[in-house]
């Protein structure tokens, strides 16, 4: 035990480099830094904006219109006395967004029940999404501007009647039902919320696998290219402890690495979506938990299993793929297949649906083990626990299977002599 | 008295290219024994053999009374080996290389400490070894591998070209530790293409190529046998 610690902390310590400890407090700060930008953007977006209207028409539904907006929290900057060309011009050297161009005659065309067009002009001065929203909110404003006139009209016109029912006379109710639960809401938002909210399984799978497999693959490598690894298999300490202080220590340095850069992740979602993310997800967890679409404590418990098996194997991997690279650069080419491993699983789960595509598609992809923990949560929601556990017991196979192999590897002259040389012969030893 | 290591018919092969064709010799102990032989003969195999870091393809190798096929974990305890190509840890400074490095045998803080203090008198590098190894020269590099090799004082110090890439004064210290440590008991096994070296350090000596042993025995004896002046002699007159 004592020299398997002895290997560890040193382990550890050749993982804990300056540069790594510089390179996450930096992303931290990148993180954060982006996200406080865009949270301004946001506020900025979803704060008092300033549109310019030109009033050609000045009646009182034209000034019913501007009355509307400024209430709506709009500060409208009302253009006199030009024409829209120039009104168009002046807007263009303002920081208005937007200019609305309410025509000659517009009251009028309304009592006769042909609306004159009001016309929008968008100022684009970015491409954000974010720089686009606030022609939307004006859309909004008119849409419902335009509600509130056509039921006035119907009142009118149709009086005993209710307008709701004139313009919609078809109206629908959306239900959800999972196994035995129902809920009031759309197919396709449940979808989007479960999506959302295991949108971070990925991420952090991602994560964790790239930075535990690079370290392992480099601590073997850097071993050979420096020439210690001859050294380290003749001092008395058992090969499978090898194995297993280099797994435990890039298993450690890169769950933490992982931790840390989801902690500047979650600092950057927060400061995009900010309070109005937060009551939304309070709106929706209500809906989700009716449905009974929300991880226990023991579904949680399933999660982490399924995403800790996945490291495993991972570095069990990283390991075998160590070995075979000849120094520190091939073992950078060599970290590729475990990604393309980890993105073929992610992907699918983005675009496709695991339990329609065709049989030959879906043994390739549960033959991947890092499937398994993209699936667990849908699987976890639907209650199909024979494929979560079927899953779990299978990385748990291939784990075995890997670390058995990887010992052997090590214990046997393959761990000097296996080499994956693209290109050239393979050398012996003499 | 017991020999330290006894091989018999070792030989090895990597797929279908034949390393070591049977070669039998002993280490007897507090003795130096040299392996000497063109590039490729076999004589890094052979040693890395007898390292445990490649397993043997037949034969039989007996350490004290242990079988190294059978107990390599045993043989690790008691041996050390110095590649021809070793580095040390770059990161690491040339002490804590030292303490991780004794870490391995010492069965108490008290025995480290004692394995580290010889380590510091082999390498003579004094405040140096507070800076990381991977500022030092190929020759300070060397210096720190062999005390690493020699300060737990093994039964049996395996040496691969030991002296490689050093400068002569260099060389020379080394050669001096290594006779040092062999009058204190600890016998030594070791490999070299300097003929000079091998006649400075080696009690006995063995002359492989292709795998076999072609002739061995004290440098005086081989030199009355092959009626040369020097190892260099004897190594051409037997590979004729």
């Amino acid at each position: 035990m004592k020299r398997f610690l002895n290997l560890l902390k040193k382990e550890i310590k050749e993982l804990v480099t300056i540069q790594l400890v510089v390179s996450l407090g930096f992303t931290i700060l990148l993180f954060n830094f982006i996200g406080q930008m865009s949270r301004k953007e946001v506020q900025k977006a979803i704060g008092v904006q300033t549109i310019s209207a030109l009033d050609l028409d000045a009646s009182a539904s034209s000034q019913a219109i501007l009355t509307g907006l400024e209430s709506a929290r709009f500060k409208i900057e009302r253009i006199e006395g030009k024409t829209k060309e120039q009104a168009i011009d002046i807007v263009r050297g303002g920081e208005s967004k937007v200019l609305l161009v309410i025509p000659p005659g517009f009251g009028d065309s309304l009592k006769d029940l042909k609306p004159s067009p009001i016309e929008t002009y968008s100022y684009m001065r970015s491409f954000s999404l974010i720089g686009a929203r606030g022609s939307a909110i004006v859309r909004g404003v008119i849409t419902a501007l335009n509600n509130v006139l056509s039921d006035s009209f119907l009142k009118e016109k149709l009086p005993g009647l209710d307008p709701a029912n004139l313009k919609n006379p078809i109206k629908s109710k959306d239900f959800v039902i999972v196994h035995d639960r129902m809920a009031e809401a759309s197919a396709s938002e449940i979808a989007g919320m479960v999506s959302s909210q295991s949108m971070f399984i990925p991420i952090v799978l991602m994560m964790i696998v790239m930075y535990s497999s690079q370290m392992v693959i480099s601590a073997v490598a850097m071993e050979k290219q420096n020439k210690t690894l001859e050294t380290l298999l003749t001092v008395p300490i058992r090969r499978t402890s090898i194995i297993t202080a280099k797994m435990l220590a890039a298993g450690l340095v890169g769950l933490i690495s992982a931790g840390v850069y989801m902690f500047g992740f979650q600092g950057f979602m927060g400061g995009i979506g900010g309070e109005r993310l937060q009551a939304a997800t309070s709106q929706s967890g209500a809906v989700m938990r009716q449905l009974g679409l929300y991880f226990d404590t023991t579904g949680y418990l399933i999660l982490g299993a399924a995403l800790f098996l996945a490291i495993l194997v991972a570095l069990a991997l990283a390991m075998i793929l160590g070995v075979l690279a000849e120094d520190f650069r091939s073992a950078q080419n060599m970290i590729m297949p475990l990604i393309f491993m980890v993105m073929i699983p992610y992907f699918l789960s983005l675009f496709a649906d695991i339990n329609t595509v065709a049989l030959p598609v879906k043994i390739f992809i549960l033959a991947i083990p890092f499937s398994h923990p993209f699936l667990v949560s849908q699987n976890l929601y639907l209650g199909n626990y024979g494929m979560i556990f079927g899953g779990l017991a299978y990385m748990l196979v291939v784990f075995i299977v890997l670390v058995v192999f990887a010992a052997r590897v090590f214990s046997s002259d393959k761990i000097l002599t296996m080499k994956l040389r693209f290109g050239k012969k393979r050398g012996a030893t003499a | 008295m017991e020999n330290v290591l006894t091989v018999r018919g070792l030989k090895k092969s990597y797929g279908k290219q034949m390393a070591l064709a049977g070669i039998d010799f002993e280490v007897r102990p507090g003795e130096v024994f040299a392996l000497i032989g063109p590039n490729g003969a076999g004589k890094t195999t052979t040693l890395r053999i007898i390292a445990t870091l490649l397993t043997p393809g037949d034969g039989t190798i007996t350490f004290l009374d242990h079988d190294l096929r059978k107990e390599p974990d045993l043989v690790r305890e008691k041996i050390s080996y110095l590649p021809e190509e070793a580095g040390a840890y770059k990161n690491m400074k040339g002490m804590d290389y030292l303490h991780f490095m004794a870490n391995f045998y010492a069965r108490t803080p008290e025995e480290e400490k004692v394995f580290v203090d010889r380590a510091v008198a082999i390498t003579e590098l004094g405040d140096r070894l507070k800076t990381k190894v991977g500022t030092y020269s190929k020759g300070m590099t060397r210096k720190i591998l062999l005390a690493r090799a020699l300060m737990t004082k093994p039964v049996l110090a395996i040496l691969d070209e030991p002296t490689s890439g050093l400068d002569v004064l260099n060389a020379l210290e080394v050669r001096e530790i290594v006779r040092r440590y062999v009058k204190e008991g600890t016998s030594v096994l070791l490999s070299s293409h300097n003929m000079l070296e091998i006649e400075f350090l080696s009690d006995r000596v063995a002359l492989i190529d292709k795998g076999r042993i072609l002739d061995s025995g004290t440098p005086a004896e081989l030199k009355e046998k092959h009626q040369a002046k020097n190892l260099e002699e004897v190594f051409r007159s037997s590979l004729r």
